[in-house]
């Protein structure tokens, strides 16, 4: 098998599921709960979550545990639910959320809930700035841009929009006008591939996620700054500071942060071996426009096939146990085109015949050799059966 | 000179994708199609549209065939949606899954593959296409190239149908497999369409079928059949109706004695001979004894269900059945022939006049809406729909 569709899924790492190990069968303690064991776990617990905060240059106190990115996501955005919801004349609540147009659909879907309007993104993938600046009104509370595109890998300069957003607020400020203005991201994707760091970003929520760092699914977190305000989505027990009742998963917890640890050690040699990777794919592929040229993730290569269907290729590849996907799972499987290739202007055929590959640990480099050569042969044969049909 | 071209639907069941893989085999020009009919979720239930698409296109590339989708949800909306849930409230019980072949499968779909330059549609029912003969009633298949002569051993170019390949009055035979025949759900297409459709694995029985998928590991061979209203099955229709019709409560009384033994939801969710979800009083020893209930009669006006204990009761049985919107497959005349009321339903001898069946003994009274189907020793005679 040659996985390569890491931005999906990872698997858990050896030593990630060692660590988590103990907490299901033995130190399975409530954390809440008043014995001596229960407290050590209550303390790893912590100690856990302080491990994964420190990976994003922040404190435990400001995680709140959910169970992954989606959930902190549809979190994130009930900071715009703390202030005073105001309502126009006409009794509709004012326009108050921006995400960026190839948002994935956890805060698509939400941001629109809240009468979200879109930032456009430029060809590149990269947000068109002043179209940010145009919609950045008075009523704006919260703008939701991810720090890197999860089809196409795409990195967002963050810390120009934080300043954008810093000097808005200011402004605000200076005009006597009190409305929030939060800056929130999704780090799903990025989080083993770039350092993060959440004040030097300038960012007031930030969504984490276990299940894309090779820790286990069904964990993430998201970081609250002071300036935020969030409304719990669960109640019940009043744990995570009271933001998300609910028995802490602790086997998750620690397995995330094992996750992390180990990632954060090998960043760096990680981002050169899958930099060196992606250059060989590149050069031994053939017939191929390649969709993502910059400002990506390491790991990401978004390819195009003109003429071709790619989910041909997918089941064509599958027979030879190679995986690859179109985009963003979830989209996949809802049959729908995907809206960040329609974003960055690919036209429909060049759509139908995008295939994302998302490199990981489960590869090496002749395993980057033998795709190039099962695409190249793929590719041919599809593109034959197309000939013969003419 | 082109091949024969083969339209075939494939909705990612085993059925559908094993003809698929049996008319690529038979060297016709196979396109795969999955008709898009229905995509919405509804609360509790998602539907699999997109998982279905998936399986078939999986088996499309595999057979190396090209695969189109093909969107009709508006009109499965309109022609068959809308005529289901109208005969809900007007009490009846429709069946989707006739209309659907009658408007959509073999109406729609045949016509665009006409339009695209099909010779042939397919579809993987249980069902055979033959000459309609009474005297033999032997099945007669499109010829079929198999690499150099067709099936009928005579030679020709590939792709070459005669005219006299194309039967003049075709007929609707039962499946090899009684077990699984689809006829049922068939009686009402076009003849023009039938005579222009293939159904690849009519002659064969579904064990047949599973094993020639798993031999060819076609993908999907585990997965369920796909079902009328996609994912609506019998017990989602109550579920998938109340999306589109109110519930409005009503009195369950017994027929015998008029009293008021529970309270219903509304009386178009409820079908005559239906025993589960009747929400009646617990009273023991009355409603409790153990026996069950049947609807035996619905007052849609008044909203009013009756149910009995007794399975004698008059309403539940019949000799006669008057057939509405007849639909005859043949020209010639006949006054007895054998009826199912359900698919997969024993065959019962009848008498019939053109409207309204007899039968020798009593029958259960089938539900308002549903089609009886009339057939001879092998062959679809046509149907209505019980009144």
């Amino acid at each position: 098998m040659i996985y390569l569709d890491h931005a999906a899924a990872t698997p858990v790492s050896k030593k990630v599921l060692e660590a988590m190990e103990p907490y299901f069968l033995h130190d399975f303690f409530n954390p809440s709960a008043a014995y001596l064991p229960a407290k050590k776990v209550n303390a790893n617990y912590e100690a856990a979550k302080g491990t994964i905060a420190h990976a994003i240059g922040a404190k435990a106190s400001d995680l709140i545990i959910t169970a992954g990115a989606t959930e902190a996501n549809n979190l994130a955005f009930t900071s715009i639910d703390c202030v005073d919801s105001r309502q126009s004349l006409s009794g509709q609540s004012i326009k108050s959320v921006l995400y960026l147009e190839t948002e994935h659909d956890s805060v698509r879907r939400v941001a629109e809930q809240y009468g979200g309007e879109a930032i456009r993104v430029l060809p590149n993938g990269l947000i068109d700035l002043n179209d940010f600046k145009d919609k950045l009104t008075d009523d704006v509370e919260l703008v939701s841009v991810a720090l890197a595109n999860n089809e196409l890998g795409t990195i967002q300069p963050l810390a120009e929009i934080a300043a954008i957003i810093r000097e808005a607020k200011l402004d605000r400020l200076k005009r006597g006008i009190k409305t929030q203005l939060l800056l929130h991201s999704d780090a799903s994707q990025a989080l083993n591939l770039l350092d993060i760091n959440v004040a030097r970003l300038g960012i007031d929520l930030l969504t984490i996620n276990s299940a894309k760092v090779y820790g286990p699914k069904g964990v993430g977190a998201l970081y609250v700054s002071h300036e935020a305000r969030l409304k719990p989505l669960t109640l019940g027990g009043g744990q995570e500071n009271g933001f998300r009742s609910g028995t802490e998963n602790v086997p998750g917890v620690i397995g995330f942060a094992k996750a992390l640890e180990i990632a954060k050690k090998h960043l760096t040699s990680n981002r050169k071996k899958y930099t060196t990777w992606r250059k060989i794919l590149l050069a031994e592929l053939q017939g191929y426009e390649l969709v993502n040229k910059k400002h990506m993730l390491d790991n990401f290569i978004v390819l195009c096939y003109n003429g071709i269907d790619a989910e041909r290729l997918i089941f064509l590849l599958e027979e030879k146990q190679v995986y690859v996907s179109t985009g963003a799972a979830c989209a996949a499987s809802k049959g729908v085109r995907s809206h960040v290739l329609k974003a960055i202007g690919l036209t429909d055929e060049q759509i139908a015949g995008s295939l994302r590959i998302s490199l990981g640990e489960t590869n090496d480099e002749s395993q980057i050799h033998e795709v190039a050569r099962i695409m190249n042969e793929v590719v041919a044969t599809e593109r034959k059966r197309l000939e013969n049909n003419e | 000179m082109s091949k024969t071209k083969v339209f075939v639907g494939m909705s990612g069941g085993v059925d559908s994708s094993v003809s698929a893989m049996l008319l690529k085999e038979q060297g016709y020009d196979v396109v795969g199609v999955y008709m898009k009919n229905w995509s919405q979720d509804l609360p509790g239930m998602k539907c699999p549209w997109a998982e279905d698409l998936a399986d078939a296109k999986r088996v499309a590339v595999r057979l190396g065939i090209d695969f189109e989708v093909w969107d009709f949800e508006n009109e499965y909306r309109e022609k068959v949606v809308e005529y289901m849930l109208r005969e809900f409230k007007a009490g009846n019980t429709p069946n989707p899954d006739i209309m659907c072949n009658q408007e959509i499968k073999f109406k729609l779909f045949y016509e665009r593959a006409m339009k695209q330059g099909a010779d042939f549609i397919a579809t993987g029912h249980y069902a055979r296409v033959g000459e309609s003969n009474p005297s033999t009633l032997e099945p007669t298949r499109p010829p079929v190239f198999t690499g150099g002569s067709f099936s009928d051993g005579e030679l020709r170019r590939p792709g070459h149908v005669r005219e006299s390949d194309r039967l003049d009055s075709p007929a609707l035979l039962r499946a090899v497999d009684e077990n699984k025949d689809q006829t049922y759900f068939l009686y009402r297409i076009s003849n023009e369409a039938l005579v222009h459709t293939i159904f690849p694995i009519g002659e064969m029985t579904k064990p047949e079928v599973k094993k020639l998928a798993e031999e060819n590991s076609l993908h999907n061979a585990y997965k369920r059949e796909s079902m009328g209203v996609c994912f609506v099955g019998e017990v989602g229709m109550k579920d998938f109706l109340k999306e589109y019709i109110d519930i409005q409560p009503g009195e369950i009384r017994e027929i015998e004695s008029g009293e008021i033994l529970g309270y219903h939801e509304g009386t178009v969710f409820y079908t005559i001979g239906q025993r589960h979800g009747l929400y009646l009083n617990g009273e023991k020893g009355k409603v409790n004894d153990g026996l069950p209930y049947y609807i035996v009669k619905k007052d849609m006006k008044n909203n009013i269900i009756y149910v009995s204990k007794d399975l004698n009761n008059e309403n539940l049985w019949v000799n006669e059945l008057e057939l509405r919107d007849v639909f005859l497959r043949t020209n010639s005349a006949f006054d007895s022939c054998l009826v199912r009321m359900r698919h997969r339903a024993p065959l019962i001898p009848a008498r019939f006049d053109g409207k309204k069946l007899t039968f020798a003994n009593e029958i259960k009274r089938p539900a308002s809406g549903q089609s009886a189907v009339l057939y001879n020793e092998k062959e679809c005679l046509g149907g209505g729909i019980i009144a």
